[in-house]
């Protein structure tokens, strides 16, 4: 079975400036996806796990190194082909208040995808899909759904819309970075279900996360990356409860537990 | 929206469209006919003048008396209009203390002007005599009637000249300035906003061009925009209307050509701020063709700002109608306020001293300037909270 | 001790129309904030927090509705008049706010910043702030160099540290921190926690940390207090609360956040 996202020895470099030095934002990256499988990358600011996202949806060329998406090699794909492979793909942006537009309506931007790539005349099945999933994710009320993205839309409502825009096509494969950093902590876990749901009927995910718990529920398997090199891989319930290397040893030893309450260590 | 409600300025805009749409009814006759004396005061102003009046007399009403309490008239003038003359019937006039003068005989199409050497030696006067005078020699009750009994048919129509007329007087060639003031609001609100919408426009599409195409597009675009700007108005457009002529949709392409630049500016450097945001990314990702985001997404998000601007470059292209009307280089047949004061500068109102001529339509391009000023401020506060005041929570 | 009784805060929110509205942000909040104690107020966005860290040093915009009292030492922070607070601010009373490390002047050096509190506050000559700058930022975790930078030539972590400095330069004897550590990777956190956990030991500062992040709140604090909707549902020792929480919503978040971290 051919992987649905086979990168090799992937390497970003940011060319300087005038004062800047150049930025080598991943170095020699390997991963390998089959269909149905899904991976966390977990990894801070900095770890180039940005750029990764970047890379895979063509709009960050590497220097070296390939990216196969669907079987397709994402350097030699031209706009036709590479808009193409992006349609099956999706991504939630880190920001949620960027990744929006601002003039729609949240039922307006929910579907706009749906719409762009099958057409005006698909419009009512499109705003069913897309009520569906804005309830399904919390956003039932008619206010809100015929409101301005602009207005009175919090962090977290914003994200949830942001999400519902990114499932409404039924992508193949889901690129999300903190897509539930703004939630509070109660609903952080409904959204991972909701995205679980979708994972169990053959949806690949990339979630891209610093919360090592929020990323072994979001997959089994995880890669961490740090300053642009992955220093662990393996099952995310390994690498939470015994990190090899120093810099998960001490990601794993920050992350704050409501289990270990007193002073830290 | 609500707020608009409470603008003096909107209320005052709803009030001049409403004249410039129906004010015309307000009045008799079209603003450009004689309708009393060159240069008289309005009625208001001077009492002791007397106002232009206009009587009849008819075969139902024969007969008019006037309380004649001024001077004597400017100008005295008769016509007689009947299908059934009777040249053995005269009009008669009785000064205060009983002397009658006979005027003419019915007959139809007669006209009598004061200034007639023949209805002076008709009244007894000498060729250089004044016959208002000699008609209204003093204050008192007048009468005018008819001589001889029985019915009659048509009409004699006398107009006595004052030195008053109307609410704002009349200008050098005797025109109603009211009327005039109130055909002018047609002009300026016109070429205002018509002026304005086309400079938006063009600004708007060379803006969202320059600023999502870049490159070349954007180069040709601003250095367009240099050119333009550093070219002065008032002269050049002075030039256009020699060559061009002086016509009215002349006159507002002319503007809108030299006043899109700053338009153009603001949506560009919004465009560009816009282009970059993730969501537009995504879409281009996704294979929106450029139309559609440049439709759908970026001109909504210029739109607020350009209402604003919008609003406050109406006063602009009024001004500069105003400017160059004044300098006699609009259609003289188009009336504006404008051209009401070139007409009153160069036909004398200043010596005249008829400052009710200049008055009307400087103030008149002042209010209108006010309004949208005050309008666009409010827009702008609409959609900028930070110019609110007060806490923007 | 800063002894916050019944207080509770209504904003008038003006709208564009000149119309008032009123939202009750606090709801008769009574916390007690000891000097060598380490207290947390945790809650959902919108849950009042950062009013309650507001009303402390009198910051709560004019025209706010408040009533309660807030006493340190026998007086009543919310009716003293405006010169007797200034001189509790900054000097017995310091404040972090939200945002604080994004909030320096661009064109001034972090020391620059230090050393116009302490002239504006305690009257030093340019020389003694100098003087203090190196022990200050000392206690925030800071090289002492840096206080030759611009705000823009640190990191995320240094700035906010520089911000803890600029809080503690006149010796305070408590400090409150609005989301201190938001935006920062999760190991700078921890460095700038275990700071402020030194403050507390070493220097007997009486801290109150305000974070949406339960977890983070309920591992580092000696009490810990959770507000939703301006009220107040939960209060004491953070392993008690996690254990038996009495509140419903707490309890779901509880349960969430364990199912989270213990999963296996």
């Amino acid at each position: 079975m051919t992987a649905l996202l086979d990168i090799r020895n992937l390497t970003a470099v940011f060319p300087g400036g005038r004062r800047r030095e150049p930025v080598r934002a991943l170095s020699g990256l390997t991963i390998a996806l089959e269909k149905g499988e899904s991976l966390s990358v977990i990894g801070e600011s900095g770890s180039g796990k940005t750029t990764l996202l970047r890379c895979i949806l063509g709009h960050v060329s590497p220097s070296e190194g390939s990216i196969t998406l669907f079987g397709q090699d994402t350097a030699s794909a031209d706009g036709a082909e590479m808009t193409a492979l992006r349609r099956r793909c999706a991504m939630v942006s880190q920001d949620p208040y960027g990744s929006l537009p601002p003039t729609l309506t949240v039922l307006e931007a929910a579907m706009e995808p749906w719409l762009l790539v099958r057409g005006k005349h698909a419009a009512g099945e499109g705003e069913e899909r897309a009520r569906n999933l804005l309830a399904e994710l919390g956003l039932r009320d008619e206010t809100i759904l015929s409101s301005r993205v602009r207005l009175s839309l919090s962090g977290g409502q914003r994200q949830r819309v942001a999400i519902a825009r990114a499932l409404i096509l039924d992508p193949e494969l889901l690129l999300c970075d903190e897509p539930t950093s703004m939630q509070d902590a109660s609903t952080r876990g409904e959204i991972i279900g909701i995205l679980a749901k979708r994972q169990q009927s053959g949806m690949s995910m990339i979630f891209v996360t610093h919360d090592l718990f929020l990323a072994r529920k979001a997959a089994p398997r995880g890669i961490v990356l740090h300053k642009g090199l992955v220093v662990e891989e393996g099952l995310c319930r390994d690498i939470l409860s015994a990190p090899k290397h120093p810099y998960t040893r001490a990601l794993v030893a920050a992350l704050p537990r409501l289990t270990s309450h007193g002073r830290p260590k | 929206m609500k707020g608009l409600l409470k603008r003096w300025s909107f209320w005052c805009l709803l009030a001049l469209a409403a004249l410039a749409l129906f004010g015309t009814r307000l009045f008799d006759a079209l603003p450009e006919t004689e309708v009393a004396a060159p240069f008289s005061k309005p009625l208001w102003l001077d009492r002791s003048l007397p106002p232009t009046m206009d009587l009849e007399l008819t075969g139902a009403r024969p007969a008019a008396e006037l309380d004649w309490t001024f001077g004597a008239p400017s100008r005295f003038s008769l016509r007689v209009e009947t299908g059934d003359p009777s040249p053995s019937r005269f009009v008669e006039w009785t000064v205060p203390g009983g002397k009658t003068f006979r005027l003419t005989p019915l007959r139809n199409g007669t006209e009598l002007d004061g200034r007639d050497m023949a209805f002076k030696r008709s009244l007894g006067l000498p060729p250089f005599g004044d016959a208002s005078s000699a008609l209204f020699p003093e204050k008192g009750i007048y009468r005018i009637g008819l001589t001889g009994e029985g019915e009659w048919e048509g009409s004699v129509k006398i107009r006595l000249e004052g030195g008053r007329w109307g609410l704002l007087g009349t200008d050098q060639r005797g025109r109603d300035i009211a009327a005039l003031f109130v055909a002018g609001i047609r002009v300026s609100l016109l070429v205002g906003i018509f002026a304005t919408l086309l400079a938006t426009f063009l600004g708007t599409s060379l803006g969202l061009a320059a600023g999502y195409r870049g490159g070349w597009t954007d180069a040709v675009i601003m250095r367009a925009v240099d050119l333009l700007l550093s070219i002065p108005l008032l002269p050049i457009l002075m030039a256009l209307a020699a060559l061009w002529g002086k016509g009215l949709w002349q006159l507002i392409l002319i503007l809108s050509v030299f006043s899109w630049m700053g338009t153009a500016r603001t949506v560009r450097a919004l465009t560009l701020t816009l282009r970059d945001a993730q969501y537009i990314e995504d879409l281009r990702g996704l294979g929106a063709p450029s139309g559609y985001i440049l439709r759908r997404h970026l001109l909504p998000e210029t739109l607020p700002v350009l209402l604003a601007t919008m609003t406050l470059g109406v006063p602009g292209a009024i001004l500069s109608e105003a400017g160059l009307s004044f300098l006699g280089l609009s259609d003289p047949r188009v009336i504006s306020w404008g051209r009401m004061l070139h007409e009153a500068q160069s036909f004398g109102a200043f010596t005249a001293g008829a400052w009710w001529m200049l008055l009307p339509p400087g103030l008149g391009i002042t209010l209108i300037c006010l309004v949208f000023l005050d309008l666009g401020k409010y827009l702008e506060e609409r959609v900028d909270p930070r110019l609110r005041g007060g806490n923007a929570l | 001790m800063i002894d916050i009784r019944n207080l509770s805060v209504t904003y008038s929110r003006m709208t564009s129309e000149g119309r008032g509205s009123s939202a009750a942000a606090v709801k008769n909040v009574s916390i007690a904030i000891r000097k060598g104690q380490f207290s947390a107020l945790a809650g959902e966005s919108g849950s009042g927090k950062s009013t309650v860290l507001m009303a402390i040093p009198g910051l709560l915009p004019p025209g706010t509705a408040v009533s309660g009292e807030i006493l340190l030492d026998g007086k009543n922070l919310l009716t003293l008049p405006e010169n007797e607070l200034n001189r509790i601010r900054w000097r017995r009373i310091a404040i972090v706010p939200q945002g604080a490390m994004n909030s320096f002047t661009p064109v001034l050096t972090v020391g620059r910043h230090v050393e116009e509190v302490l002239s504006v506050h305690l009257g030093l000559s340019r020389k003694e702030a100098l003087d203090r700058i190196p022990s200050l930022f000392a206690l925030a975790g800071l090289d002492g160099e840096l206080a030759r930078r611009y705000p823009h030539e640190l990191s995320g972590g240094q700035k906010q540290r520089a911000a803890i400095a600029l809080a503690l330069a006149c010796s305070p004897d408590y400090l409150l921190c609005d989301e201190p550590t938001t935006a920062l990777d999760v190991i700078t956190q921890q460095g700038i926690i275990a700071t402020l956990k030194n403050l507390v030991e070493e220097k007997g500062l009486g801290l109150l940390l305000i974070s949406h992040d339960l977890p983070l709140a309920a591992s580092v604090a000696d009490r810990l207090h959770i507000l939703k909707d301006g009220e107040l549902v939960e209060e004491g020792d953070p392993g008690e609360i996690t254990a038996r929480p009495r509140n419903p919503h707490t309890r779901a978040l509880v349960k969430a956040l364990l199912d989270l971290e213990e999963e296996s």
